[in-house]
Formats: C-alpha cells, sequence, structure tokens
C-alpha cells in the first residue's frame, strides 16, 4: 500500500524529498554470452548495488508539463518509476497528489496468446481500472487505437504497432491527472501520431500534469515547459527545455545513425 | 485482506482469466478440475488400500477418509508451487501495475483454491457413496479452510517474495512439499504417529488443518485442544513472518522486474 501511497491535500503533483535508490547492477552488463560467463566465474560481475539516484528533491507542479533529460544511465527512467511508485526509494520520500499513470515504451504487459480485448481488460485492471469502469470506455479506447479488427482476434496475430497503440491508449482511457510518458512520446505513425497529439495537447489545456522522457528533442520542445537535467544521480539543472537540451545535446543527438547510443533498456 | 476487498473486481477478472486459460485446451473443460482428483485419489487409495491392505492406515472407509485431506492437500501444494513463480515468472506487469504487489500472490492462491472449491463434490460423492456422514463436528470443516488460507497467505507470500530474489529457492519448496506429503497424516491417521514423535508433529500447522477437515466423520483425528492451539499459533506466526517478509523485500523485488 506505502508503494503508490496518495495524498490529496498535497500541493505540488510530484513531489521528491531526499529520495536516493541503488539499482542491482543490470543482469546483461558485461557483454555477450561467454565473456559475461567467464566475468562471472572470475567473481567480477557480481551483482553489486550501484548508486543511481543520491538525495534527490524536487516537485512538480499541477499542470506542468516537465521534461526528465539526461544521457544513459544517468536515473531518468528509475527518477519515473518512483513517480508512478513502480520502485520503491531507498531513503527519502516520494509523495504523489493523485494516481499516477505509467505510458510505457514496450509493451510487454500485453499477452499475445489473449484477444485483444481480454488485453485490454487485463492491462487497465493493472492500471487500476475496474471491469464496469474499462468497460464504459471500451468503445474509446476501441477506436482510438483502431483496434476494432481485431477486437476479438488473438493479439499474437494482430499487427505489431496494434500493441504500442493499445498500451498508450489504454493508459490514457484511466482519465488520471498525472501521467508518466516513458521514451516515445507519441507512438505509431501518421494519422494515429496526429491523433495522439491533439489529444494530449488537451489534456494539457485542462491541467493534467506530464512527466516526459524522449529521445526526440523536437517532441520535448514541443511539448514540454520545464526540464530536469539528471547527471550522475543528482539534478544537474532545473531550466527551460533548450537550455536543458544544450546540457544534455551530445547523446541526444538528431541524426538517426547515431541513435542505438542512447537505449538503456532497463 | 482489505487488499481483497477493494480490488475485488480486478482480482476477479483475473483469477476467471487465469482459470479460463487453464482448461481452454482440453475437450472436457472444467470437467478436469474434479477428474484429475478424483483419478489421482482412486490411485492412492488402490495402491494404500488394495495393495498395502495389509496395515491397517487409517480409518475406514478409507476412500473418504483419504480424499477429505488429500484435496486440501493438493489445494496446498498446488498454491505454494504456483506462488514460486507468481513474482518471478511474471516480472513485467510490475513495472507498469499500480496495483499493490501483493496482487499477483493472492491471484495464483485464488486459482489454487478455485480448483480445490471445483474438486469439494468429490468427498460429496465418497460420502454417498460409502453411505458415511458426519456428526455435528463438521461445522468445523470451513474453519479449517479458513485456518487453511491464512496459512497459504503467509507462507506463499514469503515462498514469492524469496523465489523472486533467489531462483533456486523454488527447488527447495519443491522437495519440502515433497517431504511433507509424507511428515503429514495425509494418507495415514494421527494415530499412526509414534507418540514420541507426536510433540513434534503438533508444530506443524497442516496436522491440525488435516484434523480440523477430518474431525467431523473421526473425532479420533484431533488430539484434543491443546496441539490445536498450538497449530493456530504456528499459522498465524507464518502469516506474521510470510506478510513482514514481503515488506522487507518488496523494494528489491520491484529493482528486480
Amino acid at each position: 500500500m506505502a508503494r503508490i501511497g496518495i495524498e490529496p491535500g498535497l500541493l505540488s503533483a510530484v513531489e521528491f524529498d531526499g529520495v536516493s535508490l541503488s539499482m542491482p547492477r543490470s543482469k546483461r552488463r558485461g557483454g555477450q554470452g561467454t565473456r559475461h560467463r567467464i566475468r562471472r566465474l572470475a567473481g567480477e560481475s557480481s551483482r553489486q548495488q550501484v548508486p543511481v539516484l543520491t538525495d534527490l528533491s524536487t516537485s512538480i507542479q499541477p499542470g506542468e508539463s516537465v521534461a526528465i533529460l539526461g544521457g544513459a544511465k544517468s536515473g531518468r527512467h528509475e527518477f519515473l518509476r518512483l513517480a508512478a511508485g513502480t520502485l520503491i526509494a531507498d531513503s527519502g520520500r516520494v509523495r504523489r497528489q493523485a494516481r499516477v499513470v505509467p505510458i510505457i515504451d514496450d509493451s510487454r504487459c500485453l499477452t499475445a496468446a489473449y484477444t485483444t480485448r481480454q488485453n485490454i481488460y487485463l492491462t487497465a485492471g493493472l492500471l487500476g481500472m475496474t471491469p464496469g469502469e474499462t468497460a464504459q470506455r471500451l468503445d474509446w479506447i476501441v477506436e482510438m487505437a483502431q483496434a476494432g479488427k481485431w477486437l476479438d482476434t488473438y493479439l499474437r496475430g494482430a499487427p505489431r504497432n496494434l500493441r504500442q497503440r493499445l498500451v498508450w491508449t489504454i493508459s490514457m482511457a484511466t482519465e488520471a491527472r498525472i501521467f508518466v510518458i516513458e521514451k516515445s512520446l507519441v507512438v505509431g505513425h501518421g494519422e494515429f501520431m496526429e491523433r495522439c497529439w491533439s489529444h494530449v495537447e488537451g489534456l494539457r489545456a485542462a491541467g493534467v500534469t506530464f512527466l516526459v522522457t524522449s529521445d526526440e528533442p523536437a517532441d520535448l520542445e514541443r511539448f514540454c515547459d520545464r526540464a530536469l537535467v539528471l547527471r550522475g544521480g543528482k539534478i544537474l539543472a532545473d531550466t527551460s527545455v533548450e537550455k536543458g537540451l544544450g546540457l544534455v545535446r551530445p547523446p541526444l543527438r538528431t541524426d538517426p545513425t547515431d541513435q542505438p547510443e542512447d537505449r538503456d533498456n532497463n | 485482506m482489505g487488499i481483497v476487498w477493494k480490488n475485488r473486481q480486478v482480482l476477479r477478472m483475473l483469477v476467471l482469466r487465469d482459470l479460463q486459460g487453464k482448461y481452454r485446451n482440453f475437450r472436457l473443460g472444467y470437467l478436469w478440475s474434479i477428474l484429475e482428483p478424483l483419478g489421482m485419489t482412486f490411485v492412492l487409495w488402490f495402491v494404500f488400500s488394495i495393495l498395502l491392505g495389509g496395515r491397517k492406515l487409517g480409518e475406514q472407509p478409507y476412500f473418504l477418509f483419504l480424499s477429505i485431506a488429500i484435496l486440501p492437500w493438493w489445494w496446498f501444494t498446488k498454491g505454494i508451487a504456483a506462488s514460486t513463480r507468481a513474482f518471478r515468472g511474471n516480472m513485467a506487469p510490475l513495472k507498469v501495475s499500480l496495483l499493490p504487489t501483493e496482487i499477483s500472490v493472492i491471484r495464483v492462491l485464488l486459482v489454487s483454491m478455485a480448483d480445490f472449491a471445483l474438486s469439494l463434490p468429490i468427498i460429496v460423492i465418497a460420502m454417498i457413496v460409502t453411505w458415511t456422514f458426519p456428526g455435528p463436528l463438521i461445522v468445523l470443516f470451513p474453519v479449517a479452510i479458513v485456518v487453511q488460507v491464512m496459512l497459504m497467505y503467509g507462507v506463499g507470500l514469503f515462498v514469492a517474495s524469496v523465489s523472486a530474489l533467489v531462483p533456486d529457492f523454488a527447488r527447495i519448496v519443491r522437495i519440502v512439499l515433497r517431504a511433507m506429503f509424507y511428515l503429514t497424516p495425509v494418507l495415514y491417521s494421527i494415530a499412526n504417529i509414534p507418540v514420541g514423535a507426536r510433540d513434534i508433529s503438533a508444530l506443524n500447522p497442516l496436522v491440525s488443518i488435516l484434523g480440523l477437515y477430518r474431525i467431523g466423520f473421526w473425532p479420533t483425528e484431533t488430539e484434543g485442544a491443546a496441539p490445536l492451539a498450538i497449530g493456530l499459533g504456528v499459522t498465524a506466526a507464518f502469516t506474521i513472518v510470510g506478510v513482514m517478509t514481503f515488506r522487507r523485500l518488496e523494494p528489491r523485488i520491484l529493482k528486480e522486474a
């Protein structure tokens, strides 16, 4: 219960109060299979704790759209998970005014062996919606994600990008007041992207709070009005988006050939 | 238990989905939840009553004696074995899920409990076939279910948390469960336990629980109030230890996701 505690009386939307967190070193570290195995035999890559965030304090006001910037391993992924409550800080407190709903890049929470309809109910359930609430918003979800054709077929056979559209739309259907958007601000392509954009703009105008990471500077510039730059587990800067992007420009190149550099797939 | 009530609708959906998925590919569907334990009970009954019938094991009619304890026993083992995978086999949702973390464990425990409930008609059939009916103490049957739920909640949380962090633990659990099957009076009666070992066996909470299931038919199946109280105490201790272990390990489990 403590994990996703909500304090309706809180003035800021999300508040970090002296938060420290260390994570076990990723299992995939240390190169490919053989190399990794040798290192493990040598006792080199034991799973010690690596500090990710140290004594971090900040607060995010309701209605703000904040870009969380920083290179790979800067801890922005953990920052967002702490905000949503899917991680617990080692010390310090994270407080939130309302439910924080994560919109995640990967769609691993969907099950290919279930139908699209079943997946919608299950994922919405994970995000705290009762089946009754989901049923009310089912039409909207189907319409938005353009899932009508595959509603009662197994997700296994549906196109790959349907999953991303679904995850995005189901999260939005929670009608939360605070969202955490990771990596891909708007997924899919063409028409769907535009519809997502207008939906998000509408929510912003209505005073919904967003916490965003993205590898697309253009998205952030268009969408956010404040940037938090993380480096070495601390907040390096709390500025406007342009200045913040200037600080982390090297790892955030727009050149598509350099893209893989900034993928911290935790 | 507030968690269960608060999330009852989502839980109901998750459990129904799991049950559906479990029986979907079989021609006989849900019938298997009754046929499988029935078949297994028949095998054990045949071996221990017909083939090895020389020694007196338990009470008569043996089939009823066996089935009334072995169904709760299977509920216990299946639930605990499934708990080892509650977090480990299901890490992806933890990254997104806004439900309390315990839900994963409660979900697999409820699935095993639903299987148990579906297999209960076997006991009724056994009663009718053998024409044996219980005395007034059968009211303790639901009490036994409640105690077992408590025990399984504690043990399940403990097993799920530890095996999320140490995968090897799941193997140990399986061996321990197998050992417990023979150390607990399932196949035999409490009277078959050597007198010297009875004090130790009172510490096994399942001895008291199975005794409570059987007491309606055979009042000698519990050793009186003192061992029962010990069994209940141990159950409560298991529940508290399980919940506390989970509380301690929850941050680390979430980091693994």
